[in-house]
């Protein structure tokens, strides 16, 4: 049987290729992101003002603060899926790319890239807004605690939810009723995280040493291997099934 | 490129006992065919008959529920790589992103087909573009263009990667006349000079006997009858 092996060089290019050209869709049809922008920022007025409204406290404490921004963000986090398969589905141009000569899961893996990217730069965002419409009660941290934070905090379990986001997106885009089908298979695999997410966020703004952490970092790497893992072994049955 | 290699007795795709179900429904009833390489071979029928579903199968968009494909000894399932690499598809949905340009989904489309060689690239999308009459059009969003144009758009795209099979689905819908006859006289092209076998539907009878040197009918998804070169002729009358 013949076969012919693509060389790591041009999976990165093709992996490149499918990454800008997603980027520069989004980039052309911006008033979608700003539309996502606007539901977090009026979701974090409603509940800051909520909050204010309900307790009569100016600063709002720190758990409440990282459980009203990680809902906000799992909802947008459905938002996004719904643009990486389903809208590539719904608009035909997914036969394009699995009629292509190009390995499944390059395709779900820059996907994924994209995912997370959008997601960043919406988080950025709503932090931004949330740290100056909620004041939460934060203590003095160091500027590498930051660092620490927006890696360990915000990133890694973006990484973690982009995955996830990926997988569904890719389950659901051929099944009838989507808005149905997506909330029920994603719930069930990013629920098992929600609480080492806003445990590690908590204590990553509160001070602690990231070697007190190891239990939450720990799952949360369990988590992506075991996603990615999904990913990869089911990818054809996913894009071609 | 590996070339797709065409077996001894010169049949370069083997169809064997093709079903498609969907729910009870039978879209296709166990066909069985050869096309030899080098042809314009036509799947023809009324609407409804199984059509873009046959072609949609060949063209490896969709799974049959039963038989297998094998173009040139291989199978989707092994070889999809290869045979993608080989081939070239436009169906009656639109592969094309409406936010990028004409230049850019085919910049894009020539990527994902392994060609980088960004003069490559300027060459062959100039040539075709220019062949199709949409160079005034090359830099503007394909959500401006109308149908006809898309339809350009999207031949171009199936073929710039130089394919050896073409699947076409339907190709002449929103063409008008002179645009019809040009691509008539591309696809001839293709097939004499570049050894392109094509496959089409289309619901125009009349261009099956200017095209096609071999065509089956389909009826509610079964072949009802297989027309080689000489009977041609009587077309018209099997309609």
């Amino acid at each position: 049987m013949k076969t012919e092996n693509i060389s790591l060089k041009l999976k990165l290019k093709q992996f490149k290729t499918i990454l800008i050209k997603d980027i520069k869709s989004e980039v052309r049809q911006v008033n979608d992101l700003f539309a996502v922008i606007l539901f977090d920022i009026i979701s974090i007025f409603i509940f800051s003002s909520v909050y204010n409204f309900g307790t009569q406290y100016q600063n709002m404490p720190l758990e409440i603060f990282m459980i009203q921004n990680w809902i906000i963000i799992f909802f947008t986090l459905i938002y996004i899926m719904a643009k990486l398969f389903i809208k590539e589905k719904e608009s035909g141009t997914i036969n394009g790319l699995i009629s292509s000569p190009i390995y499944p899961n390059i395709i779900l893996y820059s996907k994924t890239i994209y995912c997370l990217i959008l997601m960043t730069l919406i988080e950025s965002i709503l932090y931004l807004f949330s740290f100056f419409l909620s004041a939460p009660l934060i203590g003095r941290i160091s500027s590498i605690q930051v660092l620490t934070y927006i890696i360990l905090g915000i990133i890694l379990p973006t990484f973690d939810l982009s995955i996830s986001g990926s997988l569904v997106s890719a389950l659901s885009m051929y099944a009838k009723n989507k808005s149905f089908i997506l909330p029920i298979i994603l719930f069930p695999l990013i629920i098992p995280i929600t609480t080492p997410i806003i445990s590690l966020n908590i204590k990553l703004l509160q001070g602690v040493l990231v070697h007190d952490l190891i239990y939450e970092i720990g799952f949360l790497f369990a988590h992506i291997i075991l996603m990615i893992s999904i990913l990869t072994l089911i990818s054809h049955v996913l894009l071609y099934d | 490129m590996i070339q797709i290699m065409v077996e001894s007795d010169n049949n370069l795709i083997n169809c064997n006992n093709i079903s498609k179900q969907y729910g009870f429904f039978f879209a296709l009833k166990n066909n069985s065919f050869t096309i030899k390489k080098s042809t314009i071979f036509g799947i023809a029928g009324a609407n409804g008959a199984g059509k873009t579903t046959l072609i949609k199968i060949l063209s490896g968009l969709i799974k049959p529920t039963f038989g297998n494909v094998e173009i040139g000894g291989m199978n989707y399932k092994e070889n999809s790589r290869i045979i993608y690499q080989n081939i070239g598809i436009t169906i009656d949905e639109s592969f094309l992103y409406e936010e990028l340009t004409v230049y850019e989904n085919l910049k894009f489309y020539c990527n994902l087909h392994l060609i980088f060689e960004k003069g490559d690239i300027m060459r062959e999308i100039n040539k075709l573009v220019e062949r199709f009459e949409l160079t005034d059009w090359i830099n503007e969003p394909v959500r401006t263009l109308s149908h006809g144009m898309k339809q350009k758009v999207e031949l171009i795209r199936s073929i710039i990667h130089r394919p050896s099979i073409l699947f076409l689905d339907e190709p002449f819908s929103g063409l008008d006349y002179a645009a019809t006859d040009r691509l008539i006289k591309f696809i001839r092209e293709m097939n004499q000079k570049k050894n392109v076998t094509v496959i089409l539907t289309t619901h125009k009878t009349d261009l099956f006997q200017q095209l096609c040197n071999d065509l089956i009918i389909l009826k509610k998804g079964r072949i009802e009858k297989r027309i080689t070169d000489e009977e041609f002729d009587e077309i018209e009358s099997l309609f």
